[in-house]
C-alpha cells in the first residue's frame, strides 16, 4: 500500500474550507514534530528549506492523532469537518 | 434546524445510538446528532464485537436482526520477530455453538442499523450535522449549535457521545483539557479483497465460523500489536501504536504497517489480497486513571468519551462497555426527566449504574493494565525469547541437547536479564 494513493482506497468528501489549520510560528519553533511520522495519512510535512509546515487537509482520516502529539497546542483551529464533509468509510 | 427536545444524544455510535434507544423507549423525544451523512461513516474498529446483555435485553432476537459477519471460533497469539513466529490458537467447541461469543462486523453496516433501532422507536435521527457548541442558559447546558447542516437543538440534558476526543466533556470541563499521549493508541487497519472460500482453506474454517488473531512483536519495537479478523469475504489487517512510543521511534504507521504485511508469514496469510479500504481511529488505552468525569449540570459522558475501552493485552472491549454505558444513561435519563431535576447531583444516578455494572468493575479490576503495557520489553525482547527457545528445543542436529531449564535462563538473561523477568512476572501477575 502506498499512502501517496489514499484516494484510491478510500472516499473523502472534501470541503472548501480546512478544519484544521496551524499556526505556523508555533509549528517553526517545535523540534519534535510528531505529527509529520505519526499522522496515518501522511498529512503534515515539514519543509527544510522554507522552514515551514504543510498540512493537507483533503485526505484527513479524523483519527485525532495530531491533536493528541501535538505537544504544543500548534492549532489555531482544530476540529471535525462539518457534517456531510470528510473522510467517508463503505465497509471496514 | 431549530428544534426543542427531551434530550439531545450526541454521536450515532454504539454509545450514542445505544443510549438514545433506551430514552426513546421510555417515551423521550430524543434526538440522535451525527456528523456523518449516515451513523458508522465515520467510525471504525479493528473487528470484533463481543455479546451485548443489554441490547440482547432489548431485542431477545438481537443477533439475528443485527448485520453481522462471521462469528469468531478461533482466537490466535503470534509472537513474530523478522523472520519468524510462534503461534498459539484456542478453539473451543463452544465458540461453534449460540450464543456466539463474538462476530466480525463493518461499522458503516452496523452502526446504521443500530441507530436506524433507535428511530424506530421514536428517536429523531439528525445526520450530516457536526455538533460545535455548548449553548447556555442560566449557567447550564441548554442545547448544541451544528454545523454541515445548521441550527441550534435545545435540551435540557445532553448526553456526550462523541468520541474519543470528546470536545463536549472538554467544552463542560469534565475531561483533562490536554491528553496524555502515553494514554492514547492509533490503530491503521487495511481491508483486503478476498474470495470467502480461500480465507475458508487458508484459516481453516466452515460454514460462517471466522478467526480472530493478535500479534505481537510486529511494531519494530514501538508499543502495540498486530491484528486480523475473517470477515466473510475480507480480511481486516492492521497495528495499533501507543502515540507516545509512535512519536519518539520517528515511524510511520502505514511504513510499519507495510513492513508487517510484508513479514514472511503474515504475507502467507495475506497473500492475494487487494486493498479496499484504509483507516485509521485513537483508542483511549489509558482504562480506568483515565476516564473524565461522568456527570456535570446537564450532561452526561459515555462510550469512548468516557474513555471506556478494556484494553489488557488479551482482550480488547470497547464497543460492548459503549453499548451498556450507553443504555444506562438512557435509563438514568429517563428517570430524571421524571423528576425533573436536570442538576449534575440528580444525574449521578447514572454514575450509581456505571459502578454496579460490569464496565466499572472489569476498569477497576484491570486498572493497572496500561501501566504493564508500558513496557518496551514486550514489543520485541519477548516474542524473540519466546521464538527462540521453541527455534532451540525443535532443532535437531547430531549434537548433544542442553537441559530445558538451562536453555530457558542462558535465553532469558540474554534477551530480558533475569531480574527484569522477574519484575515483569510481578507486574504481569499483579495486573492481570
Amino acid at each position: 500500500m502506498n499512502i501517496v494513493e489514499i484516494f484510491d482506497f478510500t472516499s473523502f468528501n472534501i470541503d472548501r474550507e480546512p478544519h484544521i489549520i496551524l499556526n505556523q510560528d508555533i509549528c517553526k519553533g517545535c523540534d519534535v514534530r510528531g505529527c509529520t511520522n505519526c499522522c496515518p495519512a501522511n498529512c503534515y510535512s515539514w519543509s527544510e528549506a522554507e522552514q515551514k509546515m504543510t498540512f493537507v487537509y483533503d485526505g484527513c482520516l479524523e483519527c485525532g492523532t495530531c491533536y493528541v502529539v501535538c505537544q504544543r497546542n500548534a492549532f489555531t483551529r482544530w476540529r471535525y469537518p462539518r457534517g456531510g464533509f470528510g473522510v467517508a468509510y463503505r465497509m471496514t | 434546524m431549530n428544534r426543542n427536545f427531551q434530550a439531545i444524544v450526541v454521536g450515532a455510535g454504539p454509545a450514542g445510538s445505544a443510549s438514545a434507544l433506551s430514552m426513546a423507549r421510555a417515551g423521550l423525544d430524543v434526538a440522535l446528532v451525527e456528523r456523518g451523512t449516515f451513523p458508522g461513516e465515520k467510525n471504525m474498529f479493528g473487528g470484533m464485537l463481543h455479546r451485548l446483555p443489554g441490547l440482547e435485553e432489548i431485542f431477545p432476537d438481537f443477533w439475528d436482526r443485527a448485520p453481522l459477519e462471521r462469528h469468531i471460533v478461533k482466537k490466535g497469539v503470534s509472537f513474530l520477530t523478522g523472520d519468524s513466529s510462534f503461534n498459539t490458537v484456542i478453539e473451543p467447541g463452544s465458540f461453534d455453538r449460540t450464543p456466539y461469543n463474538g462476530y466480525t462486523i463493518f461499522r458503516p453496516r452496523f452502526d446504521n442499523w443500530l441507530a436506524q433501532e433507535a428511530v424506530n422507536a421514536g428517536a429523531t435521527l439528525i445526520t450530516s450535522a457536526t455538533v460545535d457548541e455548548l449553548v447556555y442558559k442560566s449557567g447550564r447546558p441548554d442545547g448544541v449549535t451544528i454545523v454541515g447542516r445548521q441550527g441550534e437543538l435545545h435540551a435540557p440534558v445532553i448526553v456526550a457521545a462523541d468520541g474519543v476526543l470528546s470536545f463536549l466533556a472538554k467544552k463542560a470541563g469534565l475531561r483533562q483539557p490536554v491528553f496524555d499521549p502515553g494514554q492514547i493508541a492509533v490503530g491503521v487497519k487495511a481491508l483486503l479483497d478476498m474470495p470467502r472460500e480461500l480465507i475458508d482453506e487458508r484459516f481453516g474454517l466452515a460454514r460462517d465460523q471466522g478467526f480472530a488473531n493478535e500479534f505481537v512483536g510486529c511494531t519494530e519495537g514501538v508499543r502495540g500489536g498486530g491484528f486480523l479478523y475473517t470477515n466473510y469475504d475480507s480480511l481486516s489487517i492492521g497495528l495499533v501504536f501507543h502515540l507516545g512510543s509512535l512519536r519518539t521511534s520517528g515511524k510511520t504507521p502505514y511504513d510499519l504497517l507495510n513492513e508487517f504485511l510484508k513479514q514472511p508469514q503474515v504475507a502467507k496469510l495475506v497473500r492475494g489480497g487487494r486493498i479496499l479500504e484504509y483507516s485509521a481511529h485513537l483508542i483511549p488505552e489509558g482504562g480506568y486513571d483515565m476516564m473524565p468525569e461522568l456527570t456535570g449540570d446537564g450532561i452526561l459522558v459515555t462510550g469512548d468519551a468516557a474513555a471506556l475501552c478494556n484494553a489488557t493485552g488479551l482482550n480488547l472491549e470497547g464497543i460492548n462497555l459503549a453499548v451498556e454505558s450507553g443504555l444506562l444513561a438512557g435509563k438514568a435519563v429517563a428517570e430524571v426527566c421524571r423528576k425533573g431535576d436536570f442538576s449534575k447531583r440528580s444525574l449521578e444516578v447514572y454514575k450509581e449504574l456505571m459502578n454496579e455494572s460490569h464496565v466499572m468493575k472489569d476498569l477497576k479490576q484491570y486498572r493497572k493494565a496500561p501501566h504493564m503495557l508500558h513496557n518496551d520489553r514486550i514489543y520485541s525482547a519477548y516474542p524473540e525469547l519466546v521464538c527462540q527457545i521453541m527455534e532451540q528445543i525443535y532443532r535437531i542436529e547430531g549434537t548433544s541437547k542442553k537441559n530445558l531449564t538451562k536453555l530457558f535462563i542462558q535465553s532469558a538473561k540474554e534477551k530480558i536479564g533475569l531480574g527484569n523477568l522477574a519484575a515483569d512476572a510481578f507486574s504481569a501477575w499483579r495486573s492481570l
